[in-house]
């Protein structure tokens, strides 16, 4: 008790900065007792809850197994897959089990394929698990419609088309993108339909993403790309430039030809890339006829294009451009030429007193 | 002596090692699971099995390694199938280079990897 008042003494006859540098120090050591004590329950809650899910990933993972090998040919659901079936949409009423056990399907789907992929997805419906992805496609938050999208995209679910088409055109660009990837990678090629009524932008990343599903399929026939060379969406647009060469669509080369008249400039571009590609002779002829009136990015396209569709006929045009103020088209004319008819090339290297003519013509010469 | 063949499976993903385990020890092998190639290097080491079925992508030791630690350390010839998902084509051309025996892209039909794992035992 003495000790205590000699405490009190002390503290009261301090100075008012000791105190409060005392009062403080009391303050923060409470503070560290008390988080201390709030991260071991925080620690021992999360190894509990890592336990927990160790222990329910173990359980389904068996009940899955099991489901997977106890059907037979005699039922279309034998009595033990029933009970398991029960079990599991006993579960997903709860959140935290649902999605364990929705975790265990999608890792699983991905993985194998054939009879127990089917049958994969048969226990996803037969256990309701279907009805609470389809709720999430009515959640106000994004990412949870996002992630329900990406649940049928996994496991393959093409009865619920209806449903995501509607999102189409969502102003959140994660969801369409999810529901790109829904369509295309269980519709392949049909399901591009959706371009149609795309009214937003398709990023370049996004058309990467869905050139990268569309090449894992076998089937390579693709439908007709012409009503999206057609559409009002540049971006759609750009698309199916990009589907006309990898796909080589050259029976959509008259749309390719309107498309050199386009508004953009790298629609245009494009345009002649991919005409240059398919090797459309026609396309020549309209851009020379034009080329004094073609932006520079669209002569240096030309003339790439040049390399690939050039006759003796273009020899004077060829000539009139060895002198082009861009370097790119100077370079490329010279280099037509060579091939084309070189002695004169030949004779414009010895006429040449310009240095930098001269470095072109060399390095020309030995490439 | 056992006549009974082991296989040892390297495999991160656990569930689709049970399914492999049922499916083919129905068929009369004797399954040895590992989670990762460190488990899978030990369980070859210890139990010298007919054949390993390995992923390429495994924590700690990668499937590429399970098979160069196989093929050039242990200097066994045991038949190596390899697992690779979609985009792992040049991992695959490695795992060939190394020594594997066949692949299988994920997914695939536990049907077919049966059938697979017969042909190399036969």
């Amino acid at each position: 008790m003495k000790s205590y008042q000699y405490i009190i003494d002390y503290f009261e006859n301090s100075p008012t900065i000791i105190q409060v540098v005392w009062t403080m120090s009391g303050v923060f050591l409470i503070g560290v007792v008390i988080l201390t004590i709030y991260l071991k329950y925080l620690r021992s809650r999360l190894r509990k809850d890592e336990k927990k899910v160790a222990e329910y990933k173990r359980e389904y993972e068996s009940d899955l197994i099991t489901y997977l090998y106890a059907g037979n040919d005699e039922e279309e659901i034998s009595a033990e897959q029933q009970i398991i079936i029960d079990k599991l949409r006993s579960c997903a009423s709860d959140e935290f089990k649902r999605s364990i056990i929705v975790s265990k399907l999608l890792r699983l789907r991905n993985d194998i394929s054939g009879e127990m992929a089917d049958a994969i997805q048969k226990l996803y419906f037969q256990s309701g698990l279907i009805a609470y992805a389809l709720k999430r496609l009515k959640s106000k938050k994004w990412y949870v419609v996002a992630k329900g999208i990406r649940e049928f995209t996994q496991l393959r679910v093409k009865e619920v088309n209806d449903e995501i088409v509607v999102f189409v055109n969502h102003p959140k660009r994660e969801i369409r993108k999810e529901v790109q990837l829904y369509l295309v990678t269980l519709f392949h090629f049909d399901g591009l339909k959706f371009l149609d009524i795309l009214q937003t932008q398709l990023s370049e990343w996004d058309q990467i993403q869905l050139l990268e599903v569309l090449q894992r399929f076998d089937e390579q026939e693709i439908p007709d790309i012409n009503p999206w060379l057609k559409s009002k969406n540049n971006s759609v647009v750009a698309f199916a430039l990009k589907l006309a060469k990898i796909y080589n669509q050259f029976e959509v080369k008259d749309a390719l030809i309107e498309l050199l008249s386009h508004q953009q400039k790298n629609i245009r571009v494009d345009a002649i890339h991919v005409l240059s590609h398919l090797h459309v002779v026609e396309a020549k002829d309209i851009l020379k006829n034009n080329f004094d009136n073609l932006s520079e990015d669209e002569q240096i396209e030309f003339f790439k294009m040049l390399e690939n569709v050039f006759e003796s006929s273009d020899e004077s045009f060829l000539l009139a451009h060895t002198t082009h103020q861009n370097f790119e088209i100077k370079l490329l004319a010279l280099k037509i030429i060579k091939i084309l008819a070189i002695e004169k090339f030949v004779n414009l290297k010895n006429f040449s007193t310009d240095d930098d003519y001269v470095k072109i013509y060399e390095f020309l010469e030995n490439n | 002596m056992s006549d009974v063949k082991k296989i040892v499976l390297a495999e991160d993903n656990t569930t689709l090692s049970l399914l492999l385990k049922f499916r083919l020890e129905k068929e009369g092998y004797k399954l040895l699971i590992a989670v990762d190639g460190k488990e899978a290097v030990e369980l070859i080491e210890q139990h010298d099995p007919e054949l390993i079925l390995t992923d390429i992508m495994m924590p700690y030791i990668s499937g590429l390694e399970v098979i160069s630690h196989v093929r050039n350390k242990l200097n066994k010839q045991t038949p190596i199938i390899v697992f690779s998902a979609a985009g792992q084509e040049e991992m695959v051309l490695k795992a060939f280079n190394l020594g594997a025996n066949d692949f299988m892209g994920k997914p695939f039909s536990p049907n077919e990897l049966v059938i697979r794992v017969k042909r190399l035992l036969r």
